[in-house]
């Protein structure tokens, strides 16, 4: 009976043309409701809300909330929103981000990445806002700055170093004691790393790596850094050829390929023992490496999650056979970061961001507490004279050197792009399908293509 | 009567309603089009977030498309030829897939049906292990992931492990090239719960008479099996077999957390291809190139599965 009611109910619902027509304008306005335009028209008002993309894990986020906090108190117009992101995905999140008209304020973003976005047009210049806020550029290491530049302006300013990322290692006191080595005389050659991880490594009775001397091996990005500890370059210094098939490039490439496998037993050893770090885990931090080559970080991550172990470091070893090589980091090689506005927002928002952007960077109750408390040294020359770090962190001198020593390599737009090519050829060469020299060569090849494409269609 | 219903007199010889006094009431020809007014927001949707992106990245294939400069200029086909002849790692991403679908697709399809006919039995807690075995269907697919990377571990994996108890060599799963694909085919069976259930369904839908007459032949249960499940079955496969191939070429999750396409490219797939080129290398231009490849590629196989499904597929 009652299904029956309503079926008549339903037969007898007919809608007039009023109502068939005040539905469709209905959807029309929540058509409306939904577009970008309302949220871009808030900045419109006096107060703007800069959202902050960054990558600073949850260890850093109550330092970067607390100079938040005090940005706010000195500028409450401007609301600055932290927003954390994941690592997953990170370059689709970005691209979409700024290609799809609506990007955060600023985007924390690496020296690669910077290039690129600028050379795309995305990013706005911020050589005016530098200039007007009587910021020196010149006060930053010249390894850390110069990479911001592209086509004589600047876009970004750096925070944290990208020097440090691979000048120094860490190593492990204990192990080396109970290796007999003298913590007090660690490696400075190849030659002196190759004996010390000799006596660093254990391996179990069927041949898995138990400890590992040191995490050196066969991989576009340990290549890059030792190629430049054996004066071998990636590109020419007018960043129009590429440089890393060079003698000695081949050389410490093959050098690598001898040290895996004479240490690790091979590179597929090495990554079965590396697999243990994606579960979440440091090998440094549990006393199974000896020496790693970490960036200066770890003085942060050691402290909080690994406070028993003690180290010390020292610098990159160099290839003593060669006599014009030297200890050198790689700045702008992989990592470092900026701070990024996008060119597509409003000039009065784009200023704001500016400010948080000097606030990270170059004011001392940002830039210098962040590192500061992080124990690692800053972009700025002059806050790392701050008497404290010596008293926080007993190798202060040596950061301080190996900032210094630290090259600065050239950036091109297609720089990422070239990186995956050598990778993939690397990799051929770690397991041993390809000799280095014809990995290399053919790696060079490609990149040398990638790179007179892009030189070609600037002409 | 309803008061929005209409006097019979008031009607026209065609059927339309004649005006009125009071409120106008929609005629037929209105009361055709209220139909889509209701799907208005799906269709608003479909066309935006469906045809127009599909259309534009046939445009945008022909273009070198550069998403963040937002510059495009026309080339023709210029991506289509990079595609086969200059692009290094194209066609190991095809081989990889198809590789991947190759063994995948029937693997899923035979073990989703086997578990479906175990799970069909009457036994106790029935619905404990349907329930059971759908769960790792819903498991998001990165958290499923890293439970795989530790079973799939050289040294301290349990796959490993019980390989170990029977006295075989540990397995390097995902450092070695030559078993790297074979560990994502097999961890493509931990989803099979999703094609299960809709066996399960097809299953139940078979007439039981069928079962009883066969049983007063004295048909033996394999005879039934081959006889009268699996022929009655087969619009049910037909349907998972479609899905799985669709899904199966565009496998990207596993290998772009576990791998990231390595070692040596053994698990560069299609579609992590395409990724890389896209957001990596901000070639949208190239990358909308190869998702039409993929279109097209998948739509023939679909219309030829289709096809081909008229010889074996029964609708009883």
């Amino acid at each position: 009976m009652s299904k029956h009611r309503s079926r008549q109910h339903a037969r007898s619902f007919q809608p007039t043309r009023r109502q068939v027509l005040q539905g469709a304008g209905g959807l029309a306005a929540m058509a409306a409701l939904g577009s970008p335009a309302t949220h871009r028209a808030m900045a419109q008002d006096s107060a703007v809300a800069v959202d902050f993309w960054n990558w600073w894990d949850v260890g850093r986020q109550p330092l970067m909330d607390s100079i938040i906090a005090g940005f706010q108190e000195e500028f409450p117009d401007i609301t600055v929103n932290n927003v954390p992101q994941t690592w997953d995905r990170r370059d689709e999140v970005v691209t979409t981000a700024l290609a799809g008209g609506d990007p955060p304020e600023i985007i924390m973003a690496s020296r690669q990445e910077i290039v690129k976005f600028a050379d795309s047009g995305a990013l706005a210049p911020i050589t005016q806002f530098v200039k007007d806020a009587g910021i020196d550029p010149e006060a930053y290491y010249p390894s850390e700055i110069n990479s911001m530049w592209w086509k004589d302006e600047l876009y970004a300013l750096p925070m944290p170093t990208a020097g440090g990322e691979t000048g120094l290692y860490f190593y492990n006191t204990t192990l080396f004691e109970e290796a007999g080595l003298d913590a007090e005389a660690p490696p400075e050659t190849w030659d002196e790393l190759d004996a010390a991880a000799e006596k660093l490594t254990k391996r179990t009775s069927d041949g898995a790596l138990e400890q590992v001397g040191a995490n050196l091996f066969v991989s576009n990005l340990v290549f890059l850094a030792q190629l430049y500890t054996n004066n071998g370059t990636f590109l020419s210094d007018d960043l129009k050829t590429v440089t890393f098939n060079s003698d000695q490039g081949v050389e410490t490439l093959q050098w690598l390929l001898d040290f895996s496998t004479k240490h690790h037993g091979g590179h597929q050893n090495y990554l079965d023992w590396v697999a243990t770090i994606n579960t979440g885990e440091d090998p440094f931090h549990q006393q199974r490496l000896g020496i790693q080559f970490q960036n200066v970080s770890q003085f942060f991550h050691l402290k909080n999650k690994a406070p028993d172990v003690k180290y010390s470091v020292h610098f990159r070893p160099y290839n003593s056979n060669n006599p014009d090589a030297a200890s050198h980091g790689v700045a702008a090689m992989s990592f470092g970061w900026g701070y990024v506005i996008p060119s597509s927002l409003d000039p009065a928002v784009q200023e704001a961001a500016f400010k948080f952007v000097q606030r990270i960077t170059w004011d001392e109750e940002g830039a210098a507490t962040f590192m500061l408390e992080q124990e690692r040294p800053s972009p700025l020359i002059a806050f790392n004279e701050n008497p404290a770090y010596t008293e926080l962190n007993p190798h202060w001198d040596k950061v301080l050197t190996a900032l210094e020593n630290d090259i600065s390599i050239g950036i091109v737009p297609v720089q990422g792009e070239m990186f995956t090519t050598l990778k993939d050829y690397v990799d051929l060469v770690a397991f041993e399908e390809m000799s280095p020299k014809d990995g290399l060569d053919a790696a060079a090849e490609e990149a040398q293509g990638i790179l007179d494409d892009y030189w070609s269609s600037q002409s | 009567m309803s008061s929005r219903s209409l006097p019979a007199e008031s009607r026209s010889r065609e059927g339309a309603y004649a005006p009125s006094t009071t409120r106008a009431p929609l005629t037929w020809r209105m009361r055709k089009y209220l139909g889509y007014v209701f799907i208005a927001p799906w269709l608003i949707a479909f066309l935006a977030f469906d045809i127009v992106p599909t259309l534009s990245a046939f445009y945008y294939s022909f273009t070198d498309w550069n998403v963040i400069a937002k510059s495009s200029n026309w080339v023709g086909v210029d991506n289509y030829q990079r595609m086969f002849s200059g692009d290094r790692l194209f066609w190991p991403s095809v081989k990889n897939t198809l590789y991947y679908t190759a063994f995948a697709v029937p693997l899923g399809v035979v073990a989703g049906f086997l578990l479906a006919l175990l799970l069909n039995t009457k036994v106790r807690f029935q619905g404990l292990f349907r329930t059971l075995f759908y769960l790792p269907a819903v498991v998001p697919t990165v958290a499923a992931t890293m439970v795989w990377l530790w079973i799939f571990d050289t040294r301290r994996g349990i796959l490993n492990w019980a390989l170990g108890t029977v006295g075989m060599d540990p397995i390097r799963w995902l450092t070695s090239p030559d078993y790297s694909k074979p560990a994502l085919i097999l961890m493509s069976l931990w989803s099979i719960g999703g094609g299960m259930v809709i066996y399960l369904a097809g299953l139940q839908n078979i007439p039981q008479d069928l079962y009883e007459a066969a049983d007063v032949d004295g048909a033996s249960s394999l005879s039934k099996l081959f006889n009268i499940t699996i022929p009655l079955m087969t619009p049910t496969i037909f349907f998972n077999l479609l899905l799985g191939l669709i899904g199966s070429f565009q496998v990207f999750n596993a290998a772009f957390i576990m791998t990231a396409g390595g070692p040596v490219n053994s698990t560069r797939f299609y579609m992590l291809h395409l990724y890389e080129k896209a957001f990596q290398d901000s070639q949208m231009g190239y990358a909308c190139a190869m998702a039409v490849m993929l279109f097209l590629t998948v739509l023939l196989i679909t219309v030829f599965v289709n096809w081909s499904s008229k010889r074996w597929v029964f609708y009883g």
